[in-house]
């Protein structure tokens, strides 16, 4: 029998036209995500799962927190546009659980690493020749907090000072200093 | 005939998993509070005052669990070494060298050219440029891969399927294919700091703020990309491939490609 007074064959190619297109559009309806679309070609979950991720640095004013009076130490010198976890490495879960275990104290490569001379580096930018200049003996003359002072005479220092002891591995018990150093060369 | 009713069916029976699935996502740990089009991020570098110590490329590996083989950066840096002409060329500068060995991380050694023969020499931390016309965005096969409204160019971990056109497309050659996830991956701003209102780690942790980062929509007192704007004459890279990057580069030279 004819429908719609069409030939068969038409009939049947009208059916699956229209066939194709519906299951087209169901499937682009049903398996098309959510958010697809809510803010362009794309899906708007992405935004939120990619904001989701934790972060690993704690910085700077993480550390602020606990640790105020270093900062504005750090603020009065060169080094005040360091970052805490640039050379102290990332603040660890175990210095987050327990404040005694403290966070590294920065081997010496740390300071070679930015101030190792290179001709690449700008001009004006404070740098030594590793050879010529103590090799490596940083903490020896140098306060990392204070870079602009120099340190006490070893036998005026108080205790407690930031300056670390010249033996590697000896783990420093006193607390960082909180103020400039008392008995500073003229 | 039948075949067509079955399909209905079958996506009829999908419905329930869409529903699951838009559940999952409403319970991630992201801030609940941002909006991405009240914000729109920018990172500008300012090449003078880049010492290369490689600290950024660090933190961007580590910040974003990059995986750590040698050639996968999401940052890096690049040295340029220039030349002094030789003499009788007539030239005002030689030759132009490149390096970036394991993209500037842990800092760079000293240059084989002899220092005598140097006249210029310079770092360029690179990123993603952030295009406003990005080809990236645009050679995506299925939307994985956007702008973000709120500046940032980021990739859909979920939805990518690693075909690899958008890293082709990157003419700053800032993308590359995870080969743990197998997704293209890319310089994300550190989205999920920024929307809590941390920096991006390698702006954390630049010694000399060289990296410059800041909201334009939101800017703070003393906002570090207000002031370098007003303070520096402002350069893109590759300006001549219609890519509109928005990235400032402050004191660019043309060598830097």
């Amino acid at each position: 029998m004819r429908f719609f007074n069409m030939p068969p064959q038409i009939f049947r190619l009208v059916l699956l036209i229209f066939a194709i297109v519906v299951s087209y559009l169901a499937g682009r309806t049903l398996l098309t995500p959510a958010t697809f679309r809510d803010h362009g070609f794309y899906r708007g979950a992405a935004l939120v799962e990619l904001a989701g991720k934790i972060p690993v640095f704690a910085g700077k004013n993480a550390c602020g927190v606990r640790h105020p009076e270093i900062l504005k130490t750090l603020a009065k010198g060169s080094h005040k546009t360091l970052s805490c976890e640039g050379c102290h490495g990332v603040v660890s879960q175990s210095h987050l659980d327990d404040p005694a275990d403290k966070m590294r104290k920065p081997p010496a490569e740390i300071c070679l690493r930015c101030h190792e001379v290179n001709p690449s580096r700008p001009a004006g930018f404070k740098q030594i020749m590793r050879n010529d200049h103590y090799e490596g003996a940083c903490l020896e003359c140098h306060l990392p907090h204070e870079p602009n002072e120099a340190p006490p005479e070893p036998d005026k220092a108080p205790a407690g000072s930031d300056k670390e002891s010249p033996e590697p591995g000896k783990a420093a018990p006193e607390p960082d200093t909180t103020s400039p150093e008392p008995n500073k060369e003229p | 005939m039948l075949a067509t009713i079955g399909g209905v069916f079958a996506g009829l029976l999908a419905l329930p998993l869409a529903h699951s699935i838009k559940r999952r996502f409403r319970s991630t740990t992201a801030p609940s509070d941002y909006d991405p089009t009240q914000h729109k991020w920018l990172m500008c570098v300012d090449v003078d005052k880049c010492i290369g110590c490689g600290l950024c490329a660090d933190a961007c590996k580590t910040e974003n669990h990059v995986p750590e083989a040698t050639h996968y950066f999401r940052t890096w840096i690049e040295r340029y070494v220039i030349r002094k002409p030789a003499v009788d060329s007539g030239k005002a500068r030689g030759e132009v060298l490149v390096d970036s060995p394991n993209g500037g991380r842990g800092g760079f050694q000293q240059t084989l050219v002899p220092k005598q023969d140097i006249l210029k020499s310079f770092f360029v931390p690179k990123l993603c440029n952030l295009c406003e016309a990005s080809p990236c965005t645009q050679v995506c096969p299925v939307g994985a891969t956007f702008d973000a409204p709120d500046g940032a160019v980021l990739v859909d971990p979920t939805y990518c399927i690693g075909c690899g056109f958008c890293i082709q497309a990157c003419p700053y050659g800032c993308r590359f294919l995870n080969p743990v996830t197998r997704t293209a991956e890319k310089c994300t701003l550190c989205y999920h700091r920024i929307t809590r209102g941390l920096k991006p780690a390698c702006v954390e942790v630049c010694p000399t703020q060289a990296r410059v980062f800041g909201d334009l929509k939101h800017p703070v007192e003393n906002d570090p990309l207000l002031a370098f704007v007003m303070k520096n004459k402002v350069n893109t890279l590759k300006p001549h491939l219609g890519t509109k990057p928005r990235v400032l580069y402050a004191n660019l030279d043309k060598e830097v490609r």
